[in-house]
């Protein structure tokens, strides 16, 4: 048993990688090389994970992931618990349907982080999941429960059909945040334009956003400022198309 | 033993396990804070008449508290388990609830045993309300028309001790006073420790039952009462013509021992005669606070 498992590029893959296999809960039992044994998919063929990635490490649900992951997709797919560092960029479908965990990317993401998968209507159910830059479409969509936090920019439809949970978006968010929101949060410290299915509450300091605010900037060191902290925030609530009972909490500059 | 002239009774004072809870209380600014606490602890100086017995802890700055506001620590305490969420369902929703700006948070986050306090305050937001939980913690937010309540959803509970205490025996009723006055601000802001009743000072410390009225479940602590003392087998000596007591409730024994010996180095004063501390000859309750040990 090690404090962590590293998992280091050595093969850049020359096709997209399926590697839902990257787990951090899963590698709790698994020694080094039976971590290189599992599978993946390389542009529509069978491969193992040690074809791509050197393992350092065993037995442990502290993973790090080092190297250029644009074409990793599905990392952290169902993960539950454990905690996972990726130093670099990462593909699409990160955290799919995670239960639990946290992921800290120090790096930009790509489509439906904390997503549903393919054909289901659900997304992440738990657990917490940092983008240390851009997010692709649909950062969220459909999460029944947990945190994504984009310290960039997110891209179009973040949050889509949202049923709990909270994303929060330090820096602008594309058109179609929100929509077919059920409940949950978007919480925009940027410029995020709010569908017309939502309709203005009021400006006011909703009490759990410095709380969540100070809980990012003590757990994860992100530079969040005093102003967004003890700011004021426009509520809309949406979408009225569907339950209403979600909202987009947007940052009004003083 | 003596302390600046002041005798120390060579006795102990006997204290109870209750069940306790440690709230924060947060707000625009310290007034608000201040203004829901107040309220929360009105009416809870003692279990026999207020069913539970609360206090302020200490003033937080803005670094101590969950959402960086200003605070306040009110601890809540019972005789049994049951009681205590009970008593702070009700006190919350009446006090905090209603209290402008304010929010309340769990002051015993690692305590295992948890009361869903805020889970039954919920459904004051009559559907309305929503969760967030934050790094593992579930927060409600309730609709309100100044905006919005936030309060934990669950609330630690640990064992505590209710009933520290010691007695300050005086010449008059203005040292006596002005001795209770100097303790209460050497124990003030001690973490774990609060003083339940007004001020701090208790003047009518009370015997278990009565000598006359079977009902009663206490009643005038005669043996300390100077205007008994011809004709009650009394306690109090030669020169002492007023008596007042300080009550202690805190997290643990150990923040008990600390608060009491800086409330008694703080009482020996001009115009006190003597230190001495209430017990039931060590049957009742479990934790015995000796006043020389203390003070040794």
């Amino acid at each position: 048993m090690s404090d962590t498992v590293v998992l280091t590029l050595a093969t850049a893959p020359a096709h997209t990688l399926v590697a839902d296999c990257i787990v951090a809960d899963r590698f709790a039992s698994l020694d080094a090389r039976a971590i290189g044994e599992l599978p993946v998919v390389h542009g529509g063929r069978r491969a193992r994970l040690g074809d791509f990635f050197t393992v350092t490490g065993e037995r442990s649900t502290s993973l790090r992931i080092e190297g250029d992951l644009e074409r990793v997709e599905g990392v952290g797919t169902g993960m539950a618990g454990g905690e996972m560092l990726i130093a670099g960029n990462v593909g699409p479908d990160l955290g799919l349907a995670m239960e639990g965990g946290r992921i800290d990317v120090h790096g930009s993401a790509g489509e439906n982080a904390g997503g549903a998968r393919p054909g289901a209507s659900r997304g992440m159910a738990g657990g917490e999941i940092v983008i240390r830059g851009d997010a692709g479409a649909r950062a969220g969509a459909g999460a029944r429960r947990g945190l994504i936090v984009v310290t960039g920019n997110a891209g179009p439809r973040t949050g889509r059909a949202m049923i709990a949970g909270t994303v929060v978006v330090f820096g602008s968010t594309a058109a179609g945040a929100g929509r077919f929101l059920k409940r949950g949060s978007i919480v925009a410290l940027g410029a995020i334009e709010c569908p017309a299915t939502f309709r203005y509450a009021c400006t006011y300091q909703p009490p759990h956003v410095p709380v969540l605010l100070r809980y990012l900037r003590a757990r994860y060191g992100l530079a969040v400022e005093d102003r967004h902290i003890a700011g004021r925030y426009e509520r809309h609530s949406g979408d009225l198309a569907e339950l209403g009972k979600g909202e987009i909490l947007h940052w009004v500059a003083e | 033993m003596k302390i600046n002239g002041v005798a120390i009774d060579d006795t102990f004072a006997e204290a109870f396990t209750m069940r306790v809870a440690r709230l924060i209380i947060t707000g625009r600014n310290p007034k608000w804070a201040r203004a829901a606490a107040v309220k929360l602890t009105g009416f809870a100086t003692s279990v026999i008449g207020c069913k539970c017995e609360a206090g302020i802890e200490r003033e937080l700055p803005e670094s101590a508290t969950p959402d960086g506001r200003p605070g306040v620590s009110v601890l809540f305490l019972t005789m049994d388990k049951e009681s205590l969420p009970q008593q702070l369902i009700v006190r919350i929703g009446q006090t905090v609830l209603t209290c402008p700006t304010t929010a309340c948070f769990d002051g015993l986050p690692d305590v295992p045993d948890r009361l869903a306090v805020g889970k039954a305050l919920r459904v004051f937001g009559d559907g309305f309300q929503a969760s967030k939980v934050i790094g593992g913690k579930r927060y409600w937010r309730l609709p309100v028309m100044e905006g919005e309540f936030l309060v934990e959803e669950t609330f630690g509970m640990q064992k505590g001790v209710g009933g520290g205490n010691f007695l300050i025996l005086a010449g008059d009723v203005d040292a006596a006073l002005a001795a209770a006055e100097a303790a209460v601000l050497a124990m003030t802001d001690l973490p774990g420790v609060i003083l339940p009743f007004p001020g701090g000072v208790v003047r009518s410390g009370s015997k278990v039952g009565s000598k006359r009225y079977r009902n009663m479940i206490a009643t005038t602590n005669d043996a300390f009462d100077p205007t008994l003392r011809a004709i009650t087998e009394s306690r109090v000596p030669a020169g002492v013509n007023s008596v007042l007591e300080i009550v202690l409730d805190g997290t643990d024994a150990p923040a008990i021992e600390a608060a009491m010996q800086a409330g008694i180095r703080a009482a020996c004063r001009p115009g006190v005669q003597g230190i001495t501390a209430g017990n039931y000859g060590g049957k009742l309750g479990p934790h015995h606070f000796h006043l020389r040990k203390i003070m040794a």
